[in-house]
């Protein structure tokens, strides 16, 4: 009996792009953009005049400030942000802005959801699961496969996303953009921002 | 067929939107040699699921309300 053939089929453009943007989220908040980074997005395209106004008007923020940051400022700003001095300015953590009482409430559910999707940490990662870059790296995972891993189905996506990032997102980016020390960051926030109005809005039309 | 258009009204406002039609992220993600997330604290497609020391898994119940 032959032995079974996987078939990989390309992504749509449109799921191809959202799992980037959520691969794109997950890399600018688990650390600050490294220099080739920094010029890819400054040398990147625009979104179409004629799409989503607040995206293509975040999305080309993004590239100009892209192009006038440097590494170390954009370093700076991200340990200033989200690691500083004992508490930080702004909480990377969505048990943070999710109404829980106590902030662990959250990672229970993440854990006991990522093992049902047979997803897990990697063994050298110490951060919690509700690290908001884990949560964008989740979703990367659910909506673009990967590693002989295929797409999650729509629903399993839209499980996840309405657990874990619909409660707490819009203030997450919210408290970026506000943060004192934002720069750089206040347009990562926003791009954050207009994709996931959008992610929400496109999972209520299945 | 109502499937069919549902999914193809969610693809028809994803298009519209802009995902997909320049390739924005992709550019940016694939251009720069970068994984997505080379450490991210969850995402790594490991079949086994979480691993938690049994300390932790206590303290997590302990917390969980």
């Amino acid at each position: 009996m032959a032995a079974p053939v996987a078939i990989h089929r390309a992504l749509p453009p449109e799921e191809a792009a959202r799992g980037d943007f959520y691969a794109l989220l997950a890399r600018l908040f688990h650390d600050a953009p490294d220099a080739a980074l920094l010029a890819t997005i400054a040398a990147a395209d625009p979104i179409p005049a004629e799409g989503d106004a607040a995206l293509a008007k975040a999305w080309q923020d993004l590239v100009h400030a892209s192009s006038a940051v440097d590494v170390d400022a954009a370093h700076e700003e991200y340990e200033g942000l989200f690691i500083g001095m004992g508490k930080s300015p702004v909480s990377l953590y969505a048990g943070f802005y999710s109404g829980a009482p106590s902030i662990d409430h959250p990672r229970v559910r993440i854990q006991k959801d990522l093992a049902a999707l047979g997803l897990a940490r990697p063994d050298s990662v110490t951060e919690p699961e509700d690290h908001y870059a884990g949560l964008f790296d989740v979703m990367r995972v659910l909506v673009a496969g990967g590693a002989g891993r295929s797409p999650a189905a729509l629903a399993e996506q839209r499980r996840f996303y309405d657990a874990h990032l619909l409660p707490g997102a819009t203030r997450f980016f919210a408290a970026v953009g506000r943060a004192p020390g934002a720069n750089y960051y206040r347009h990562v926030a926003a791009v954050g921002a207009a994709f996931t109005t959008l992610e929400t809005e496109s999972f209520t039309l299945d | 067929m109502k499937t069919v258009i549902k999914t193809t009204n969610r693809r028809k406002f994803l298009l519209a939107a802009g995902l997909g039609g320049a390739g924005v992220a992709a550019a940016v993600v694939v251009k720069s040699g970068q994984p997505a997330a080379p450490a991210a604290p969850a995402g790594a497609e490991q079949p086994t699921g979480y691993r938690a020391s049994e300390h932790i898994l206590k303290y997590y119940k302990t917390t969980e309300v």
